[in-house]
């Protein structure tokens, strides 16, 4: 698992301390009961904090699964880093 | 703190620690600022299990108005612009301008007025922190950015004139703006994305600074008590003993102001009921000069006691502490020498040892702290002789080394002890009393006012709390008993005596009172050690084999000495008692 994962799946144990971490790489909105439109802030937020970027709600709209958050996130760095 | 941080915290809170319920009370989607007062709290409050409930989005006025006191024991009130009218948010589209200036203000006159009523029906047992609004105002009004509009200025009157009224309210605590702009920069707190996303107007480093601020009006330390000064220095610029007595300074011509300032916050604490002493290596007759200077801007009546030797000053501060009879931990020390600091850190670490600064920045900063430690929410009447008390309390000691002359001494004090059964659960003094007492306590068991009441509905429980003056002036309320009263005998389950009432039988009196009034054969007392109860225990040792034990009447008049106060109070209550 590369770094970005590694601290991804950080953000899902603090936002939802109830998953087992061993299903954090496999969470969605449908498996995590807690995962609701406040949880998904809070989510963006630690995200925000933790690789220190200026989150946009909306560009990760729609990422209701651990995976595809991983993929916006990983195009969200990218784009970071070619500005 | 990161928000990672704050969820840990409330994440690892105690599960089955005893619950400490909030409610936070705001307008808007309360979001993390919810998650940093839970971390603040719970960082502050250890033992207890934060929960903090929210109340209706977009209704503030009608959260507090459904508030069930049952339910909290402290509530978070955070006003913003768009709680008092919508258009001075980015939520709504109302119109801004000239145009409804005048009805904007009208409503939030109105929506203050709502607010002020609900918040007044909240009982004076549950605390309420408030803030007043924290954010900019939008750019609503006719002049340029620079310039304050008419209607800007009178929503400020009417937000000033609300807070103003609500230090009335018992339990009101208003977050000082002050201290907030210091740890918030006004311009970094709003964040527009985030409200029109989610209705969450603040960026987390505000959230995080409200959080903060509301814990520290939620569950703020105990005030400290006392401060023990060095003199060189620290209370005036420059060696006494060297420099000779007018030669040592505190004025802005001398560059010693900061010295007049900290003497000038020393008088200003001790007539907040702060106790005031000396402990400085010098010859007493030098300082003695000093202290008599009459542009000293600390009243030398102010200070007792002065401790001027050459011994260490350790030893001043036990011997200090011993005549304040208060613990390390409710006093502060301040000395510029760090040698000094050190040594008394040493044999007090519990004790609050301060620096006194050489720089001014670092001087401030130094007031400020002591404003902090030493605050109080509110002044009660008994701040106002506690010097007194410790001052005559030397006295009686002294003349108590001799059991007849302690008795002489004590049947000319015309001492006046009044009773009162069950004061009523609004006197907050009674359990303040019993939550700030550690040394003549039972079993260091305390209460929050809302457990405290619950228990007064309990028709066999019954409470005492002893009042106490003399020719040398009043105590106040210093001493309260609490028990149950069950198939005819009577147990004690709480008790507390001000250290300040020591040596004066308060304690007999209290008992005899029991025995004489609730006609009872014995008492038992659910003592418990505590660290710091040694009084309590010392005292029920003189009565009793074992603190288990009863005390019976007889044996009680056998041990009691000699009572010389005169006793009044409603003693008309204890027949319902009976």
């Amino acid at each position: 698992m590369d770094e970005t994962a590694s601290k991804l799946e950080q953000c899902f144990q603090i936002a939802f301390p109830n998953l087992d971490p061993a299903a954090i790489s496999s969470a969605s909105v449908d498996s995590v009961p807690q995962w609701d439109s406040v949880a998904q802030i809070t989510l963006l937020n630690l995200i925000g904090e933790e690789f220190a970027i200026d989150i946009d709600f909306e560009e990760f709209e729609g990422a209701n699964s651990f995976s595809e958050m991983l993929a916006r996130l990983r195009e969200r760095l990218s784009s970071s880093n070619s500005n | 703190m990161k928000l990672s941080e704050a969820l840990s915290i409330v994440q690892k809170a105690p599960t089955d620690a005893q619950p400490f319920p909030v409610l936070l009370a705001c307008g808007f989607t309360p979001l993390h600022l919810e998650n940093y007062l839970a971390a603040h709290l719970q960082t502050a409050l250890p033992d207890r299990k934060v929960r903090i409930a929210t109340g209706l989005y977009d209704n503030l006025a009608g959260t507090l108005e459904q508030f069930d006191p049952s339910g909290a024991e402290a509530v978070a009130v955070v006003i913003e612009w768009f709680d008092l009218d919508p258009r001075l948010g980015y939520r709504k589209l109302g119109g801004w301008g000239q145009r409804v200036a005048a009805n904007i203000l009208e409503t939030t006159e109105a929506t203050l007025a709502r607010l002020e009523a609900a918040i007044s029906k909240i009982p004076a047992f549950v605390k309420v922190a408030l803030v007043l609004p924290s954010l900019p105002l939008t750019p609503a009004f006719h002049t340029s950015g620079w310039q304050a509009s008419g209607p800007e200025i009178a929503l400020r009157e009417l937000v000033g004139a609300f807070a103003g009224r609500l230090p009335s309210h018992p339990s009101v605590l208003l977050l000082n703006e002050q201290r907030l702009n210091e740890q918030s920069n006004p311009a970094e707190r709003y964040d527009l994305r985030a409200d029109l996303y989610s209705g969450f107007p603040y960026a987390l480093k505000h959230a995080d600074a409200l959080g903060a601020a509301l814990a520290a009006l939620i569950a703020s330390p105990q005030p400290k008590k006392g401060l023990i000064t060095d003199l060189d220095d620290t209370l005036w610029l420059g060696l006494v003993g060297e420099d000779g007595h007018d030669s040592v300074a505190w004025d802005l011509a001398s560059h010693a102001q900061l010295h007049g300032l900290y003497q000038q916050m020393l008088h200003a604490l001790a007539d907040q009921g702060v106790l005031i002493a000396i402990a400085s290596k010098n010859s007493p007759e030098v300082v003695e000069r000093a202290l008599a200077r009459t542009d000293l801007l600390l009243a030398r009546d102010k200070i007792f006691p002065i401790e001027v030797h050459w011994e260490a000053k350790s030893g001043s501060v036990e011997r200090i502490l011993k005549t304040w009879n208060i613990g390390a931990d409710s006093a502060v020390f301040v000395d510029d020498n760090r040698m000094e600091l050190e040594e008394v850190r040493a044999a007090f670490p519990d004790m609050e040892c301060i620096l006194f600064p050489k720089d001014y920045a670092a001087g401030l900063a130094m007031l400020h702290r002591l404003r902090d430690l030493f605050g109080k929410p509110r002044l009660a009447e008994e701040d106002a002789y506690r010097l007194a008390t410790i001052k005559q309390n030397r006295q009686i000691t002294e003349s108590g080394r001799d059991g007849d002359l302690a008795d002489q001494f004590l049947s000319t004090a015309e001492a006046v002890i009044t009773v009162e059964w069950n004061p009523p659960a609004t006197d907050r003094r009674v359990v303040e009393l019993v939550n700030k007492t550690n040394q003549f306590n039972l079993n260091g068991v305390r209460y929050t006012e809302a457990e405290w009441r619950q228990k007064l509905q309990d028709p066999n429980r019954f409470v005492l709390a002893v009042s106490y003056q003399d020719k040398f002036g009043p105590l106040g309320k210093i001493a309260v008993l609490a028990g149950e009263r069950s198939a005819g005998q009577i147990q004690i389950d709480t008790w507390v005596m001000s250290c300040r009432a020591f040596s004066r039988r308060i304690e007999y009196q209290s008992i005899a009172q029991l025995f004489q009034y609730l006609e009872t054969p014995d008492i038992i007392f659910d003592f418990m050690s505590t660290a710091k109860n040694g009084p309590m225990r010392d005292f029920l040792g003189s009565l009793l084999e074992r603190p288990d034990l009863a005390l019976t009447r007889e044996a009680f008049l056998a041990k009691c000495p000699k009572l010389h106060h005169e006793v009044i109070g409603n003693m008309d209550t204890i027949e319902q008692l009976r």
